[in-house]
């Protein structure tokens, strides 16, 4: 990276394709474009580095076990519908 | 919610499909088999979804006895886990219009540019470098949690369906009923309000 006395007007929209890049949801030329731009543009890359760190922390959040008693009320009602007889 | 028939649509056979059949050739009492396999998946979601257990619970409920109801017509046009959570998705939208919330706000690009010089970075903060493993807590998980149900619902959808949940955008759009470029355009948004507030939580912490 180098020192960041460009003209930030690039900037937005880059900002605008971060998260297709991520995903891997841009063609080949914007993707070079993104690291091109990235590579000298301290404020792009450290916009990209947290928000890939923001999508890795939504992806490994733990779930939640399912209450006993919840699942318990849940069979209890699956069991009371009337079931259709068989065809 | 009921799928319309497609002679021309290949069936999509995951590992559902046999209890499915099942359950649709007369064995009703399996159906609490397929509840189990998602009971975990869709406590989570509707937790995500709706701002407190009742709700969520609720939720759940009405999104298994709708799957009930409509699992006959059923056709296989797509993964069955992928129509569940369009069932979910659907029983909770309609849950929230009845509901008296607020509107609900709409999240612009610019309001997640720098205001001034000032606040552009200089530097990649401790926390988008350290090692995932060291970060992630029971703390930090609670924050996520409670970021993403502070999240206009339009956003929260999207973002829980992609990043949460797993699913690529074009089966988000499908249980969403969105475009593709729609499902992007809230999930950018949606990541990047997410970021701000992580970036708050972490200054707060130093």
């Amino acid at each position: 990276m180098t020192s960041d006395d460009h003209d930030h007007s690039h900037c937005l929209e880059m900002f605008q394709k971060l998260s297709e890049y991520i995903d891997g949801e841009l063609d080949h030329v914007n993707c070079a474009e993104i690291e091109k731009h990235a590579e000298n543009c301290v404020a792009c890359f450290t916009c990209l580095e947290t928000l890939k760190r923001t999508i890795a922390i939504c992806k490994n959040v733990k779930d939640q076990p399912v209450p006993q008693e919840f699942s318990r009320k849940l069979k209890e009602i699956i069991q009371n519908i009337p079931k259709p007889t068989s065809p | 919610m009921t799928a319309k028939k497609n002679p021309n649509t290949k069936k999509i056979k995951d590992e559902d499909f046999d209890l499915i059949q099942a359950i649709n050739s007369g064995q009703a009492d399996k159906f609490h088999e397929l509840v189990k396999r998602y009971e975990q998946k869709l406590y989570n979601f509707s937790l995500r979804m709706c701002r407190d257990h009742s709700d969520a619970e609720d939720m759940i409920q009405e999104t298994f006895l709708n799957v009930f109801r409509y699992l006959k017509d059923f056709r296989y046009e797509t993964k069955f886990k992928n129509w569940l959570y369009k069932v979910a998705a659907s029983t909770c939208i309609k849950k929230r219009r009845k509901s008296k919330f607020a509107p609900e706000k709409e999240l612009s690009l610019e309001e997640f540019l720098p205001g001034n010089e000032s606040e552009i970075p200089d530097h990649v903060p401790d926390w988008a470098m350290m090692p995932l493993d060291k970060l992630l807590n029971q703390e930090l998980s609670s924050t996520i949690n409670q970021e993403i149900l502070s999240l206009p619902k339009k956003y929260r959808l999207v973002i829980v369906l992609r990043d949460i949940e797993g699913f690529s955008t074009a089966e988000t759009a499908q249980i969403l009923n969105l475009s593709p470029s729609n499902v992007k355009v809230r999930l950018h948004r949606a990541r990047l309000y997410l970021r701000d507030k992580l970036k708050g939580y972490f200054e707060n912490d130093q």
